[in-house]
């Protein structure tokens, strides 16, 4: 191994793998009477999943997880091949616009998305003022729906941007050669933008699931009782129930279900023709 | 080499299968074509040449519809294209960068033209067999872009533009990305596969020599205009202006010339070195003219040349087959190249020593100077 790999691989251990690990252990320990048992078990697991509530929450989530990520991938597409059409000096733009979000507080976002989905808020005003509703509707907001959309709409510059990234590298002259052989707009983009682009998609919705599934702050804020998810359950575990082996041994199940979905989303999105 | 002779004329001489008229270009208000007319025949291998951002690209992206003209008309076997969508227009583009489909096989892209347009699987398969055989990919069409060389992409590029059998092909410097050996094969592939499908090719070099060996006809861009539309030996011994003899290797450049006198298909002129005579007629409209000599040409002696020069040595290098001598003129102080072949016997000449050098009326051109 080359000197800047040890250092780098160094790093990666100090910063990211040790605290890591140092917290996942825990899920092999046990609590008795609020402290923790430092002795190795199982029990935490197989507590897991013989818990039905557990179980129904967990699935509950990675559904709610894969429907966010249907949905933006989606979404996200649309935007992104909207922002490719521009000309060149509006697509830079359009392009910063999305990812300044980024750089904001999660929080603040879904605070404002709170604003958005109440009695009050910007929906149910322009849900009047379409004549769609006769009064606001209190459905909008504290129930797994309200997740749905927040994430959707939170997580939606995670799944805009690699497609924008995947369509950007395209070149012209591929588009031009499409044309030149008979090939019309639609069989262009199914036969070339498409299946090159998708691969982007693919890293996005990877993003997406990945995040929606372990996030608790959307489900805490708009998401009400119906709305309590995995990452609820995690969260709880360390404050409310003060049970951190519990804590840990969830979240081991959700990493591994992480990085089963990461591995799937390096191997489909990157094609035999990439390599 | 016959068809280099005859400019390799099509039957249908007179019915151009391209026909371009007044077609020019603009980005803003820079003249990217001026508006010129152009005729390819059916069946010929036409070259454009030029430097780079003489406008090659834009007309050939203009014909294939690419680049939408600021004006002029474009017509092709006798219907109007100009308004014509890309997908519709009959005939295929050989891209510089290849442009292959990099998420295709080899043969998905070769069979890419002919499945948007529903060909029938069996029919598919026979025509893309074929194809892979002219260019010699038979055993590769399962390979994607990424997994081939250079000069493999560029076979696929062939076959994929060849496979709905246009009855032109455009070429924008497809060999350009080549090494000089992969280069020449290339040159003489595609010769072959011109010459064997019979299908007009529309190719776009900035290299001389490349257009020289492979072309049936040459039409030489400068600025966004037609400088000369030749054979190669046209524009080889008969240039009609300085840049296309420079362009050519004439790059001995003699003036301004005087027309003093013309006699039986002769011309005499006289130049600040000296009277020379001219073979051929005068060109008309002679302003600012030229006399244009090759390096070649040149001979040292009191022999046969009509025309001799008294020059002094620079320098002498050689460069293996061929030996190049700088001299310059004494009192005018313009520089002359001679390229000779090498003579083992030979003592070459001392730097600062005056030589008596020749050249024959038949290989050298009056041509105009610049116009612009
Ligand atoms: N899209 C464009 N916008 C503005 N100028 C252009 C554009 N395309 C080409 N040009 C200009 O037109 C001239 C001819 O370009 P091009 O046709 O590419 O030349 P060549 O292929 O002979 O090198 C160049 O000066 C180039 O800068
Ligand atoms: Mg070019």
């Amino acid at each position: 191994m080359r000197a800047e790999d040890c250092v780098l691989w160094g790093f990666a251990a100090l910063f990211i793998l040790i605290p890591l690990a140092s917290f996942l252990v825990y899920g092999f320990f046990f609590v008795v009477d609020n402290s923790v048992v430092y002795r190795p078990t199982l029990a935490n697991f197989a507590e897991i999943l013989s818990n039905d509530s557990y179980r129904t929450t967990f699935f509950k989530t990675l559904r709610m997880a894969l429907e966010v990520s249907a949905i933006n991938l989606v979404l996200g597409y649309a935007t992104a091949y909207f922002i490719w059409l521009r000309p060149p000096a509006w697509r830079n733009f359009l392009v910063i616009a999305l990812a300044v979000p980024l750089l904001m507080s999660y929080i603040i976002k879904i605070y404002a998305m709170r604003g958005v989905l109440g009695t009050n808020g910007l929906l149910n005003s322009v849900l009047l003022a379409l004549g769609i509703v006769d009064e606001p509707v209190s459905a909008l907001l504290f129930n797994l729906t309200a997740v749905r959309i927040t994430l959707s709409v939170v997580l939606l510059p995670f799944m805009v941007l690699p497609i924008y990234i995947s369509l950007e590298r395209i070149p012209n002259s591929v588009l031009n050669a499409a044309a030149d052989l008979g090939a019309g707009e639609l069989q262009t983009f199914a036969r070339v933008i498409l299946p090159l682009s998708l691969p982007g998609g693919i890293v996005g919705a990877m993003f997406t699931f990945v995040l929606a599934s372990g996030d608790f702050l959307a489900p805490e804020l708009v998401g009400g009782i119906e709305g309590f998810t995995y990452g609820r359950l995690i969260f709880s575990q360390f404050g409310l129930a003060f049970n951190w082996p519990l804590g840990a041994a969830l979240s081991i199940l959700l990493m591994i279900v992480a990085l089963a979905v990461i591995y799937m989303a390096r191997r489909l999105g990157n094609p035999r023709w990439q390599r | 080499m016959a068809n280099h002779e005859t400019g390799g004329l099509a039957p249908n001489q007179d019915l151009p299968l391209l026909r371009i008229r007044g077609l020019g270009v603009r980005f803003g208000t820079f003249n990217a074509i001026n508006p010129l007319d152009l005729d390819v025949r059916d069946g010929e291998f036409l070259t454009i040449l030029g430097p780079s951002g003489s406008g090659k690209t834009t007309l050939l992206r203009a014909i294939a519809g690419f680049q939408t003209p600021s004006e002029g008309g474009i017509e092709f076997d006798g219907r109007d294209i100009a308004e014509m969508p890309i997908n519709r227009r009959p005939f295929n583009t050989v891209f510089q960068d290849y442009a292959l489909f990099p998420h295709m096989t080899v043969r998905e892209n070769v069979s890419f033209g002919l499945r948007v347009r529903g060909t029938g699987r069996k029919r598919l398969n026979d025509r893309v067999d074929s194809a892979l055989g002219i260019v010699g990919l038979e055993e590769l069409g399962a390979r994607y872009p990424s997994q081939l060389s250079g000069g493999q992409q560029q076979r696929t590029a062939l076959a994929r533009a060849m496979i709905c059998e246009p009855r032109m092909i455009l070429l924008d410097e497809p060999l350009a990305a080549l090494d000089a050996a992969l280069r020449r094969q290339m040159q003489n592939f595609l010769k072959s596969v011109q010459r064997q499908s019979g299908i007009t090719f529309l190719f776009v070099t900035h290299d001389q020599s490349e257009a020289t060996t492979m072309s049936d006809r040459i039409c030489v861009m400068r600025s966004g205009s037609i400088e000369q539309i030749g054979t190669p030996r046209d524009l080889y011994y008969r240039p009609k202006s300085k840049f296309v003899a420079s362009f050519f290797g004439a790059s001995n450049i003699i003036e301004p010339c005087e027309i003093i006198d013309v006699r039986n298909d002769v011309t005499s002129v006289r130049t600040p070195v000296g009277t020379f005579a001219v073979a051929g007629p005068a060109p008309e409209g002679g302003s600012g003219l030229a006399l244009a000599v090759r390096p070649e040409a040149f001979g040292i002696g009191n022999g046969k040349p009509a025309n001799q020069i008294e020059l002094t040595v620079v320098s002498v290098s050689f460069i293996g087959s061929e030996t190049i001598t700088e001299l310059k003129h004494r009192n005018t102080s313009l520089e002359f190249k001679m390229k000779a072949r090498s003579d083992p016997a030979a003592i070459p000449p001392a730097p600062g020593s005056v030589l008596t050098v020749g050249f024959d009326p038949a290989e050298c051109a009056l041509v105009s100077g610049d116009t612009g």
